[in-house]
């Protein structure tokens, strides 16, 4: 019998900003930006929340709902930081944990018992360890499946720990809402509500076949999810069962649309120094850049080119985005930018005849920046010609409406 | 004007043309030929404003002028009239009459004025044996890169001496390098110039029309290289920019070679390259003592391997390749027996035809991290 932990840290980048400024505390906070700026929110505190804030909300219309809350951009790489603390404490655990975000982890904590002691003894430990080392608070789901102990993680907030026994998983599925399981969004709740499904239980007293021939391969994992069972895409897979991206992205859009082409230029340069870093991260190579523009009218071009080798190397991914970004650019002002890498590959494959000393620089100096990011953070190091590109980052907790947080390469 | 020509004449002149005509242009006059009746000649002319062809036909001038015709159904259509001679006769409205025997049909032409004007050959600077150069484009052509943006690779580097001739090709990943000993009449100082991959292979073709002792003619002036085979004029625009330094990447030692023969190697390897990733092609070549094993792997679709003894004591080696770049060598290279220099997997491997080769040719190729 599996046990699986759900860990979600609660209100985590605000938690995190409340650790460096406890006059944060109680009060309604946003995290996203300012209150006129384009954007969406982050994070919204408890108190935010009560008015109707929550992540992915434009930050304008945040403002509208709770003009008196506090403002802040975020501290991406704090959140980066103790996302790292949090999966130090978290792998005292289990030897099989999987950050789903940088906020929750899934944990296998099957056959630990004799270590750790039975499940709610465990979790209240890791509560206990989890504030200590990192001053934040978490709620745990425990279940047999991950489908259900996320489910019953959110039940759990604030701070709390929720066991759903063996067996009982439909039973506590049953009176939520269809929204609440993970993989179902707006669409497939306005589907479901069109034939009279509103709750978990509806579905589950559905037959699967049905189901299918409604929704196709998806009625099947939904046959599944309503009983509690991992099903469907990402759920189908084993806990830090690593499935490669299929291609890696960094957009950006700016404050205000720009024609500045130096400006441009070297928020492209940004951007696919960041994508070389992911992709190094993941130890892939890619043979097809991508830039993406996106005009004031919100009309929006993707223009690719496929390398003659694959590449990890920044410079390379840079030289190619700024030739398509020239070639293609009506010069008019630009909304948003970004730096795709796609037709992603193990390993490097065909090595260079005229730059291979070059790219053997390049590797061995990357190499090393990457070893500095690691320690020192993202913004440690980076190439002159990006510096004028950088950007307050963006980074997201699960927004709400946008459930089943894949881990990555989607 | 109007002319009557033999119908295998024209035939021949129109098909050297179509290598050079642009089958899909923003410019429509460059998908035609001009046609130009001058003395007791046809002169026909194609270009793409890259590359041009000038050739010529015995025809019997009855007014002379110039007009000009979509190349492609002028000879789709030609090719399809019998053994006979065939008169055309361009109307004001610059529509072409043609008359076969019992045939007899008009296609729209346009007026020449809009046709480019071709440059004009300088003095020669010197003559070389057509086959000479046909034999060294075919072992240096597919070395070349096909990524547009690098135009500098898009073209071989000719260099010639007064008593050699040299090609150099490379896309980034391999360099194809042949040197042979000729004298070159005409040659005083070392004469350098990049030679677009498009004008090899048309020298190529006009090489296999031409006798087997054949001489052509080169010339240079500052943007043009010019090629005459006897009445026919290949006119190409020279590639600017540098060439990268092909020397410095030839290995100057390697650490160990093998002979092999060709058709062996080659067969193992087309063979294997079934099970090799379709969009890299990497095989993997395990040097060991006595023998060389090419080996590929899918995971998902099958594995092959095929030995073949060699005289090798060394220490075991394996390197990744591309498996197309060592076929194409293998169909280039003349000789049967071909040597392998190798050091490890992270170094440039070459080939090389083996002892009995009297020339110069050097195929270094970059290894795959696999």
């Amino acid at each position: 019998m599996k046990i699986i932990f759900h860990v979600d840290m609660d209100a985590f980048f605000v938690s995190v900003e409340e650790l460096f400024d406890p006059s944060l505390i109680g009060k309604p906070v946003v995290v996203g930006g300012r209150p006129d700026q384009r954007g969406v929110v982050s994070a919204a505190s408890y108190a935010a929340r009560k008015f109707g804030v929550h992540s992915a909300l434009p930050l304008r219309t945040a403002y509208k709902l709770c003009p008196q809350a506090i403002f802040l951009d975020g501290h991406p790489e704090r959140y980066r930081e103790y996302s790292h603390k949090v999966h130090g404490v978290l792998q005292r655990f289990s030897p099989v944990v999987e950050m789903a975000s940088i906020d929750e982890a899934y944990l296998d904590l099957t056959g630990t018992e004799r270590l750790l002691g039975p499940p709610l003894k465990a979790a209240h430990r890791l509560h206990e360890e989890m504030k200590r080392e990192t001053g934040l608070n978490c709620s745990i789901g425990i279940a047999r499946s991950r489908m259900v102990a996320k489910v019953s993680s959110d039940q759990a907030k604030p701070n709390g720990v929720l066991w759903i026994l063996p067996g009982q998983e439909a039973r506590f599925l049953a009176p939520l809402d269809v929204r609440r399981i993970p993989g179902v969004g707006k669409v497939t709740e306005k589907n479901l509500h069109a034939l009279g499904i509103r709750k978990v239980g509806d579905l589950a007293r559905l037959d699967e076949a049905s189901l299918e021939s409604r929704f196709g391969k998806w009625g099947l994992a939904l046959a599944g999810k309503a009983l509690g069972e991992d099903a469907g895409g990402w759920f189908d897979s084993e806990i830090g069962a690593e499935e490669d991206p299929k291609s890696i992205s960094h957009e950006h859009t700016f404050d205000q649309d720009t024609a500045d082409a130096a400006r441009l230029d070297a928020t492209l340069a940004r951007l696919a120094e960041k994508v070389g870093r992911r992709l190094r991260e993941h130890g892939l190579y890619s043979r097809t850049v991508q830039v993406k523009l996106r005009y004031s009218d919100f009309s929006t071009i993707t223009r690719a080119h496929t390398l003659d080798h694959a590449t990890g190397i920044d410079i390379e991914l840079i030289e190619h985005a700024r030739a398509l970004f020239l070639k293609n650019w009506n010069g008019k002002p630009v909304r948003l930018v970004g730096v795709h890498a796609g037709s992603l590959e193990a390993a490097e494959g065909q090595m260079n005849l005229l730059e291979s000393e070059r790219q053997e620089r390049w590797r061995k100096a990357l190499e090393a920046v990457d070893k500095i990011r690691d320690r020192f953070g993202e913004s440690s190091v980076s190439l002159a010609s990006g510096m004028k590109g950088d950007y307050a980052e963006r980074v997201h907790e699960n927004p709400e409406g946008l459930p089943g947080k894949a881990p990555r390469g989607h | 004007m109007e002319f009557t020509v033999s119908k295998s004449d024209l035939v021949r002149e129109l098909s050297l043309s179509q290598g050079v005509v642009e089958k899909r242009t923003t410019i429509p006059i460059l998908s035609n030929v001009l046609l130009e009746a001058v003395g007791e000649r046809l002169v026909l002319t194609a270009t793409d404003l890259e590359l041009g062809i000038r050739s010529s036909c015995p025809a019997q001038v009855v007014k002379e002028g110039a007009g000009t015709i979509p190349a492609r159904r002028l000879l789709d259509y030609v090719r399809l009239l019998p053994d006979a001679d065939l008169t055309v006769k361009f109307q004001e409205n610059q529509w072409a009459g043609l008359i076969c025997g019992r045939s007899r049909t008009r296609i729209a032409g346009m007026s020449r004025e809009s046709f480019p004007e071709l440059p004009t050959m300088p003095e020669p600077l010197a003559e070389l044996p057509v086959a000479l150069l046909s034999s060294m484009i075919s072992q240096t052509i597919f070395a070349i890169s096909a990524e547009e943006s690098r135009f500098t690779l898009n073209g071989a580097l000719m260099a010639l001496k007064p008593d050699s001739v040299m090609l150099v090709a490379t896309d980034g990943h391999r360099m194809a390098m042949v040197e042979k000993q000729q004298e070159v009449s005409g040659i005083t100082n070392p004469y350098r110039a990049l030679l677009p991959k498009k004008a090899m292979s048309e020298i190529v073709k006009l090489a296999q029309e031409s006798h087997p002792g054949a001489v052509l003619r080169f010339a240079g002036d500052e943007n043009h290289l010019f090629f005459q085979f006897g009445d026919r004029l290949l006119i190409s625009r020279k590639l600017t920019g540098n060439f990268p330094d092909f020397e410095r990447v030839l290995p100057k030692e390697h650490a160990s070679h093998i002979t092999i023969k060709r058709d062996e190697l080659r067969a193992s390897i087309e063979r294997v390259s079934q099970f090799a990733d379709e969009r890299s092609r990497a095989i993997r070549l395990q040097v060991a003592p006595g023998e060389i094993r090419v080996y590929s792997s899918l995971s998902e679709t099958g594995e092959s391997e095929e030995s073949l003894s060699v005289t090798y004591d060394g220490p075991e080696v394996e390197i990744g390749f591309n498996a197309q770049y060592l076929v194409d060598f293998c169909r280039a290279v003349p000789e049967e027996d071909v040597r392998f220099y190798f050091k490890d997997g992270h170094c440039a491997g070459e080939l090389r035809p083996g002892a009995d080769a009297t020339y110069t040719y050097r195929y270094v190729v970059m290894p795959m991290r696999i």
